[in-house]
């Protein structure tokens, strides 16, 4: 491959919001660093008002179709990576405003959590737009990379250090794997970019590559076998960065594998599609017992997020455009209802301390606002309709029946009735049990800005869903040359650069 | 008119959203008097419009009337479609009849969360009511699946007994089972939608719509498949034998009200007519479908009336009938014949007056013992005599009795069933002679006798409130049972449509078969 960087400034266009947001995490660092007396909540406005005019620019990339690609197709900007840097954004936002209490406990190093922050975003909204081998390990790194510090924030608690410890172990352990995975790709196809590798025949070598490769982002997403790091890591992590972790990088990394499997593996669907049910059905059901026995409402949303991974991969394995089209939209219903449940969580935590199933005894008379919306964010992971999860599962249900995938159907089915029976255990805690200590929880006006915006977006994608459906159907157009059997490639078409 | 009318004004809509917009206004209400009324007023405005609906609609036609079509997800060919015909719309006006006497029945019985009771009461209404009115089966899928919300609450949190945890959560699982293999039959029919619209007419469409899914033939081994996974759906919802074993327990641990609405809208057996039967005629009439169905229904018929027979409690005892009376209500509808499916419809409908009313009466009685159970009963017509009175209508009605309006029901159901099968009649006969056993010996041990040693010598009669709601069920239960003409001419239009359509189908599979080997 020929490297030869020749960049023209309407190349740069496509890179906006990367550079954009570059600058401004500079900005963030440079102000708390010149006026460290500045209230750090200030910081995390300044933060959010990056990744609002951020969000702004890629909304208008959106509605004008800016799609091309940059350095030899490393980097690829077309409507599904808007899309994904869309729900990172959109998440990080909201993790931000929710932790600007809970930075309060940090020790040290208050300023520069939210430049943390807003790094690990930029890295991953690379990822979302890593178009070969190479720039998906390097962006995977940058953004994993904030994450290991993050995790282990609360210096001096021991379980957030030992969940850093886990997570950096286990992270570099992914990443080796990658790196060789890569290696074994690349020695046997000689191609890094994914569109050059869908021809390539099925040697052994190649089969082992990117089995581990899948291995490396699998756990990335928490899928089972690959999730052991997940309870441990939730639990012991500041709240709102279990929060973070629970969807940012899942987002970016589905990115990833919706561009390996569909684009660089669609013509050995067929062989895949056998490794892609059994890690989804593993998944639902692992993620779905072990839920029930916790007591403890991270490790709680720990597992019921390596449950909603599981279905996520339903979408995967059915490996259509439909399919796809399900897992933007089911993304979109988890990242409303999970943050929303996090927000819950937090603004609980901070009042009582603790994050026990247990100390929700009667939290619907101690706050019915949180309360109320506890419940509906947990009724939307489970898929009550009418909200949002209940559509995304419909979704993909249907995506995975057109293909014939009954087996998997009905091990999701039962796994819903399955995880509604522990998520009612929380709900049960909220309204049935007598609080020990009535008192009223205050929540803070940004807290409930983040639980209004999740609530919005459960409700509304539930009741109205029309206009995000068409989303992501825009958004995977791309993938509709890449389904049928006898896949015939087209690239992307390019209205700015090469 | 009708037209002109509806299209200006969708009633439905407005019947269906009415409830829950007022449960949300009720949240802003602080005093409990406030809120028994203007709940009451809610459910009086319901009453009032569906009556209207009642009184507007076309009877002895089989078209769906006051439609209301708009698109709600096209990706997925989801619509908001809402119509009655005679198969629902009897069921919107006893729905609304129920909860108006629901909401006085909870005036004083309810003490504590009094607003959060009436919001989930109405909540449940609206709940009710969507499953009734949707044409659409991811609607109706919604609004089956949001009402375990309130019903959840309503057992866990007003009921009276001290397993109430473990009966709404059981409760909750059990339907959830149920809807997710319902979940995916209705999949199933969209699928098959999908690969029949884009082989005749080439545009790629799915559609949940119960009126276009009806134009569109089905292999018959898919018929099957799908029939057994939505019939896993409603039978757990209605309760069919054996997938009966949540009601006994939501029935005796959950409230009055709440038990009253459970028992009274026979919300299982109604999906039956609705979807399983006319969308999948083949299967429904396939000889193993009709012969294990039946015999499950003949299983629950003497099963339930076995189990009522030897129950010390009220609420048990009705709960077991309300599961023998189901198991008519199944014979009926899988004798598919005109007499059968008419007379399950009516059966369905009088149930909600006798079951409930019956629930109601327990009520009564538990209100002044703080128990259902018979040994706190005895003698007690000489003390309750009005009590004791309508107690009698209503079980009278309730086991059958000629001049009640069980008895049109249950004598229509035989009808058929013998003309189907004469021994699933035979069979089904014997549950009318056990009803009327259990019955008469419960009412015998409770109302007449020596008064029992448990009963309060302080006792009163029926309230005002109590006879509000016991005078008009017994209105209703006589005037269906003497004069059931209006009843029957509403849903003849209705049933007459689908046993031509059972009757006609096989050929017009024929024809399909026949085009598709060319």
């Amino acid at each position: 491959m020929n490297f030869v960087l020749n960049l023209s400034f309407s190349d740069l266009l496509l890179l906006l919001p990367e550079i954009f947001l570059t600058c401004w995490l500079c900005v963030v660092i440079t102000v708390d660093f010149v006026s460290p007396r500045l209230p750090k909540e200030r910081l995390a406005y300044l933060s959010v008002g990056g990744l609002l005019a951020t969000l702004g620019c890629l909304a208008w990339f959106d509605v004008n179709q800016v799609s091309g690609t940059l350095f030899g197709n490393m980097f690829v900007l077309d409507r599904m990576a808007i899309f994904f840097k869309i729900f990172i954004l959109g998440s990080t936002t909201l993790v931000i405003l929710a932790s600007i209490e809970y930075v309060d406990r940090f020790t040290l190093f208050r300023g520069e959590y939210y430049a943390l922050v807003v790094m690990s975003a930029l890295g991953m909204m690379f990822m979302a737009s890593a178009n070969d081998l190479l720039s998906v390990f390097v962006s995977l790194e940058f953004s994993t990379l904030g994450f290991y510090i993050l995790v282990s924030y609360l210096r001096d608690d021991l379980a957030s250090n030992e969940a850093g410890l886990k997570f950096f172990i286990l992270g570099v352990f992914a990443a080796g794997l990658f790196a060789y995975g890569i290696s074994l790709v690349y020695g046997e196809t000689g191609k890094l970019v994914f569109s050059d590798m869908a021809s390539a025949p099925a040697t052994p070598g190649l089969i082992i590559g990117f089995l581990l490769i899948f291995a490396a982002l699998g756990f990335k997403i928490g899928a089972v076998p690959f999730h052991s790091w997940i309870p441990d890591t939730y639990h012991g992590a500041p709240t709102p960065v279990t929060a973070f972790l629970s969807i940012a990088p899942k987002g970016a990394a589905l990115a990833i594998l919706l561009r390996i499997f569909i684009v660089a593996l669609g013509t050995f669907k067929p062989t895949w599609i056998y490794l892609l049910v059994v890690v989804s059905i593993v998944s639902m059901t692992y993620g779905n017992i072990v839920a029930i026995a916790q007591r403890n409402i991270k490790r709680l949303l720990a597992y019921s997020g390596i449950a909603q991974i599981g279905n996520v991969l339903i979408g995967l394995a059915a490996g259509t455009k439909m399919g796809n089209d399900a897992i933007l939209f089911y993304l979109l219903a988890y990242l409303f209802a999970n943050i929303g449940a996090f927000a819950v969580v937090i603004a609980v935590s901070q009042a009582i301390g603790r994050d026990e199933i247990e100390d929700y005894r009667g939290l619907g008379r101690r706050s019915p606002f949180l309360a109320f919306s506890m419940l509906l964010f947990l009724l939307s992971l489970a898929g009550v309709p009418p909200l949002a999860g209940f559509i995304g599962k419909l979704y993909i249900f249907i995506a995975a029946i057109k293909e014939g995938l009954y087996t998997l159907i009905t091990v999701g089915l039962i796994n819903i009735v399955i995880s509604m029976y522990y998520y009612l255990i929380v709900v049960k805690q909220m309204y049935i049990n007598e609080p020990i200590d009535p008192s009223p929880i205050s929540i803070r006006g940004h807290m409930k800005a983040v639980i209004y915006v999740g609530l919005a977006g459960t409700l509304v994608i539930g009741i109205y869903p029309q206009p995000f459906t068409d989303w992501v159907v825009a958004a995977t157009l791309m993938f509709a040359n890449f389904v049928t059997p006898a896949a015939t490639i087209t690239p992307p078409t390019l209205l700015i650069g090469s | 008119m009708l037209e002109e009318l509806t299209a200006v004004f969708p009633i439905l809509s407005c019947i269906l959203f009415l409830p829950v917009v007022g449960a949300i206004v009720l949240w802003f209400v602080d005093d409990e008097d406030t809120v028994r009324s203007s709940t009451l007023t809610i459910a009086l405005v319901e009453l009032a419009l569906s009556v209207f609906v009642l009184l507007r609609f076309v009877p002895e036609s089989a078209a769906m009337q006051f439609a209301e079509r708009v698109q709600w997800i096209p990706a997925l060919g989801i619509s908001y479609h809402l119509a009655v015909d005679g198969i629902s719309v009897l069921f919107v006006g006893l729905t609304a009849f129920l909860t108006v006497l629901v909401v006085v029945y909870s005036w004083d019985t309810i003490r504590h969360q009094v607003k959060l009771y009436m919001m989930c009461l109405l909540a449940l209404e609206t709940t009710t009511m969507g499953v009734f009115l949707s044409l659409d089966l991811i609607l109706f899928f919604v609004f089956w699946e949001l009402m375990l919300i309130p019903s959840y609450f309503m057992i866990k949190l007003w009921g009276g007994g001290a397993e109430r945890h473990y009966a709404a959560l059981k409760f909750v699982i059990y339907t959830l089972l149920g809807s997710v293999f319902m979940l995916v039959g209705i999949a199933l029919l969209d699928i098959n939608y999908h690969q029949w619209a884009s082989l005749h007419h080439s545009d790629h469409a799915y559609s949940f719509d119960l009126l276009e899914l009806l134009t569109v033939p089905i292999p018959i081994g898919q018929q099957i498949l799908i029939f057994w996974l939505m019939f896993l759906g409603f039978a757990f919802k209605a309760p069919v034998f054996p997938f009966h074993t949540w009601l006994p327990d939501a029935l005796l641990e959950g409230p009055i009200g709440m038990a009253v609405v459970l028992a009274g809208l026979k919300l299982g057996t109604f999906g039956f007519i609705r979807f399983s039967i006319p969308l999948l005629p083949d299967a429904s009439k396939s000889d193993t479908v009709v012969m294990v169905v039946v015999v499950l229904g003949l299983c629950a018929i003497l099963y339930g009336a076995w189990m009522a027979l030897v129950q010390s409690d009220f609420r048990r005892l009705l709960a077991y009938s309300s599961v023998s009376h189901l198991g008519f209500v199944v014979v009926g509808l899988f004798a598919l014949n005109y007499q059968g499916l008419q007379g399950s419809l009516l059966t369905m409908i009088n149930l909600g007056f006798s079951t409930a009313g019956l629930f109601f009466i327990a009520g009564f009685l538990y209100s002044r013992q703080q128990t259902t159970q018979l040994a706190a009963f005895g003698g007690m017509a000489r003390q309750v005599p009005l009590l004791a009175t309508f107690f009698l209508i209503i079980g009278l009605a309730s086991i059958g009795l000629p001049g009640t309006n069980g008895f049109v029901g249950e004598f229509l159901i035989l009808l058929g069933a013998f003309e189907a099968k004469w021994w699933v009649g035979s069979v089904a006969v014997l549950g009318v002679i056990f009803g009327a056993a259990y019955f008469l010996w419960y009412y015998e041990r409770s109302m007449l006798g020596p008064l029992g040693s448990a009963v309060k010598s302080t006792m009163s009669d029926l309230q005002l409130r109590e006879m509000v709601i016991a005078v008009s069920l017994s209105i209703m239960i006589l005037w269906i049972g003497l004069y059931p003409s209006p009843f029957l001419r509403i849903m003849n239009g209705s049933v007459q449509a689908l046993v031509d359509r059972l009757h006609q189908e096989k050929t017009a599979a024929l024809d399909n078969s026949v085009t598709e080997g060319r």
